[in-house]
C-alpha cells in the first residue's frame, strides 16, 4: 500500500553501510516495523532484508509482446490490406517485416517500461522531493519508522534508543515521508 | 575497498562517499577552466561554419556539394556512418558491461553514453541534409498521405529511420535514467538556489528509497537488455543500405558483422580519447585509473584483429569469387589506384597501429594511448570513405566512372558536426556529473551490490 495521507515518522541516520545493515536486522528483530530506508546507492542486502521484489521484468516482457503484435498489425494493414502494392511479384506479407518488428518491439518495450517505472515510483519532472536528511544522496543511510498519532511516548523513546544503540549518529522526526 | 579478482581496486586513493560526491560535483559548482572556454569558443566557430554550410545546402541545393551522377553519396554518408559508429560504443560499452556485470564500467559509462547521444544527433543531421529539400523529411514518416501511399517498409533506408530514432531514444533514456540519482545529489549538495531548482526539477523527486533503487536497477537491466540487441541491429541496418545494392565492394554478406564491429571499434576509440581528456583535465585519475585504460586498450587489440580479419576476408573473397568487378574494385581501386591513400590509411590505423597495445609499456604510456585512440578515429573515417567513394566512383560501366572530392560546403557540414559534438561534450563536462556518482559509490565497498 502507498500511503498518501499525512504521516509522521521517526528516522535514524547512519554513516557506515555495515553498521546500517546490521542495525536493520536488529531493529527488525526488536519487533519494530521499518517503513522505508534511504541509501546513496543501491544495496542488494537492503532489498533482501525488506523483502522487496519487483515485477517490472515480467511487465517488460508483456510490453514487448504487445509491441511486436501492434507493429505486425500495422504493417499487415498498410502493406496487405490498405495498399497492397506488388513490386516485382514479391509478397506483401513479407519476412523483411522482421527488421521493423525487431526494432519496434524494443521501442515499445522501452517506452512502456519507462512509463511503468515513473508511475510506480511516483517520479516526474519537477516533483517536490521529501528529503529525510540532506546527506541521503551523499554519504548517509537512513532508516524510517512510521509514528502513528496514537504511538505512546514510551514507544517513541524505545525506537529512538534502539536506533542509537545500533549505531545511529542522529535521530529525528519528519512528516510525509513516502513509503515507495 | 571493492576488489575485483582481475582488476583490483576500482576507485583509488581511499576515497570516502563524501569525497566522491565532492570530486564529481566540483566541475558543476566551479567556474569553467580557461581551456574549457577556449575549446567552447572553437566549437561555436566550427558550428558557425556548419550553419553556413547548412544554409547554402538548403537554399541552393545539393549541387553545392561535390557529388555527381556516379558518386551520389559523398561526405554526407561517409560522415553519417562515421558518427553512427562512434555513437555505438557508448551504449555498447555501457550496456554490454552492465549485462555481464562488469563493475569497472561505472567510472566510464556516463561519458560513453553522453558521447553516444551527441554523436547520434550529429549523425542524424546527415541524412536530413542529404535530402537537400529538408522540409520534405516528413515523407519518411509512415502516415496515410494524400498520395495514398505508405512508405516502403522493405527498404533499408526506412529501416534506418526506425532503427536510428529508436536507438537515439533508447540511448538518451538510458543516459538520463542513470543521471536521476546524481541530479538529486547535486540538488541536495549545491548552495546555489538556481542550481537547486534546476537539478531539483531534473531529479524528478528522487530520494534514494529502497524500492526506488530496486526498480531503478530493474529498469536499468531492462533498458540494457532491450538496447543491447539494438546495438547490433542499428549498424547491421546501416550496412544493409550498402549490402542490399548491387555495387561492387558493397554487395557482400560480411557487411553487417563488419559494420557492427567497426562501429564498436570506433566508439571505443572515441571513449578512450574522451576518458583520457576527462582524467587529465579534471584530475580524475582515482576514478579513471590506469587499469581502466588498460582494459579498454586490451579490448581494442581484440577488435582491431577482427577488423584486420574483415579487411582480409573482403580482399580474399574479391579474388576467390572470380567476379571481375569485385576484383577490380578491391585491387585496382582500393589497394592501388586513386584512393589508395584512404585504403592504406584504413588498414594502418585500424588493423596495424592498435596492435601496439600488445606491449605493456605502450598501454601504460597515456600519451601514446591517446595518440593511438586518435589514429583509430581517423582510420575509421578512412574506412567509411573507402567503402562509399571507391565503389561508387568506378562501377560496371567505364563510361559512368567519375572521381569525387568534397567542396568547402561539404567540409563545412562535417566541421559543423564536429563543433556540435565538441560543444555537446563540453556542456556535458560542465553541467552533468561526468562519472556516475551513485554507481561509483556502489563499487567502493565489498558488500555493495554483491
Amino acid at each position: 500500500m502507498i500511503s498518501t495521507d499525512k504521516n509522521n515518522n521517526i528516522f535514524g541516520v547512519f554513516d557506515e553501510e555495515d553498521i546500517f545493515l546490521e542495525a536493520m536486522k536488529k531493529i527488525k528483530s526488536a519487533g519494530i516495523k521499518i517503513k522505508n530506508v534511504f541509501t546513496p546507492y543501491p544495496i542488494h542486502e537492503v532489498f533482501h532484508e525488506m523483502g522487496l521484489k519487483t515485477r517490472m521484468p515480467y511487465a517488460a516482457f508483456i510490453y514487448g509482446v504487445f509491441g511486436i503484435s501492434l507493429t505486425y498489425a500495422f504493417l499487415y494493414w498498410t502493406s496487405v490490406i490498405d495498399i497492397p502494392i506488388v513490386i516485382g511479384g514479391k509478397p506483401n506479407n513479407t519476412l523483411s517485416f522482421i527488421i521493423i518488428l525487431f526494432v519496434m518491439t524494443i521501442n515499445v518495450g522501452i517506452v512502456l517500461s519507462l512509463g511503468t517505472f515513473f508511475i510506480r515510483q511516483k517520479l516526474g519532472p519537477g516533483k517536490e522531493a521529501v528529503v529525510v536528511h540532506n546527506d541521503i544522496t551523499d554519504d548517509k543511510f537512513v532508516i524510517v519508522i512510521e509514528k502513528p498519532e496514537d504511538m505512546s511516548k514510551e514507544e517513541t523513546n524505545r525506537i529512538n534508543s534502539v536506533l542509537f544503540e545500533n549505531g545511529a549518529i542522529e535521530t529525528g522526526e519528519k512528516e510525509n515521508i513516502e513509503n515507495i | 575497498m571493492y576488489k575485483t579478482k582481475v582488476r583490483g581496486v576500482l576507485v583509488e586513493g581511499n576515497k570516502s562517499y563524501a569525497d566522491i560526491t565532492k570530486d564529481i560535483v566540483a566541475p558543476i559548482e566551479n567556474r569553467p577552466p580557461k581551456w574549457w572556454i577556449y575549446a567552447f569558443s572553437i566549437s561555436i566557430a566550427a558550428m558557425l561554419w556548419g550553419a553556413w554550410a547548412f544554409y547554402i545546402t538548403i537554399t541552393e541545393g545539393i549541387g553545392t556539394w561535390g557529388l555527381n551522377n556516379s558518386v551520389a553519396w559523398g561526405w554526407g554518408i561517409v560522415n553519417f556512418v562515421w558518427w553512427i559508429g562512434i555513437g555505438h560504443a557508448g551504449t555498447a560499452f555501457s550496456i554490454f558491461l552492465l549485462i555481464v556485470r562488469q563493475k569497472w564500467r561505472t567510472s566510464i559509462n556516463r561519458a560513453a553514453e553522453a558521447m553516444t547521444v551527441v554523436a547520434v544527433l550529429c549523425a542524424g543531421l546527415f541524412p536530413l541534409i542529404h535530402m537537400g529539400r529538408i522540409w520534405m523529411a516528413k515523407f519518411i514518416i509512415p502516415y496515410p498521405t494524400t498520395r495514398e501511399l505508405w512508405v516502403n517498409f522493405n527498404s533499408p533506408l526506412f529501416w534506418d529511420v526506425v532503427a536510428i530514432s529508436t536507438y537515439l531514444m533508447a540511448s538518451a533514456t538510458f543516459w538520463y535514467i542513470g543521471m536521476i540519482p546524481d541530479f538529486a545529489t547535486i540538488r541536495d549538495k549545491t548552495i546555489s538556489k538556481t542550481k537547486k531548482a534546476i537539478y531539483g526539477f531534473l531529479s524528478f523527486g528522487w530520494v534514494g528509497s529502497a524500492r526506488g533503487w530496486l526498480r531503478f536497477e530493474a529498469l536499468a537491466m531492462i533498458l540494457g537488455g532491450l538496447t543491447a540487441p539494438l546495438v547490433i541491429s542499428v549498424h547491421s541496418i546501416v550496412s544493409m543500405d550498402f549490402a542490399t545494392s548491387v555495387m561492387p565492394g558493397w554487395h557482400t554478406t560480411v557487411f553487417p558483422p563488419y559494420f557492427v564491429i567497426g562501429a564498436i571499434f570506433s566508439g571505443f576509440g572515441m571513449v578512450l580519447t574522451l576518458m583520457i581528456i576527462i582524467r587529465k583535465f579534471y584530475k580524475y585519475q582515482a576514478y579513471v585509473t590506469d587499469k581502466h585504460l588498460n582494459a579498454i586498450a586490451k579490448i581494442l587489440i581484440f577488435i582491431s584483429l577482427i577488423m584486420g580479419t574483415a579487411y582480409s576476408t573482403e580482399i580474399f573473397i574479391a579474388w576467390y569469387s572470380g567476379s571481375e568487378y569485385e576484383f577490380y574494385t578491391f585491387f585496382n581501386n582500393r589497394i592501388t589506384g586513386d584512393y589508395m591513400i584512404g585504403f592504406y590509411g584504413m588498414v594502418i590505423c585500424n588493423a596495424l597501429i592498435p596492435q601496439l597495445f600488445w606491449f605493456k609499456k605502450i598501454r601504460k604510456n597515456i600519451t601514446i594511448v591517446f595518440i593511438i585512440s586518435l589514429f583509430i578515429n581517423l582510420g575509421m573515417w578512412f574506412e567509411r570513405y573507402v567503402i562509399v567513394i571507391t565503389s561508387l566512383s568506378k562501377d560496371y560501366l567505364p563510361s559512368n566512372w567519375s572521381s569525387y572530392s568534397p567542396t568547402v560546403v561539404e567540409v563545412g557540414v562535417y566541421v559543423g558536426t564536429l563543433g556540435l559534438f565538441v560543444c555537446g561534450v563540453l556542456l556535458f563536462f560542465k553541467y552533468i556529473p561526468m562519472i556516475a556518482i551513485s554507481e561509483v559509490k556502489g563499487v567502493l565497498k565489498p558488500t555493495s551490490n554483491d
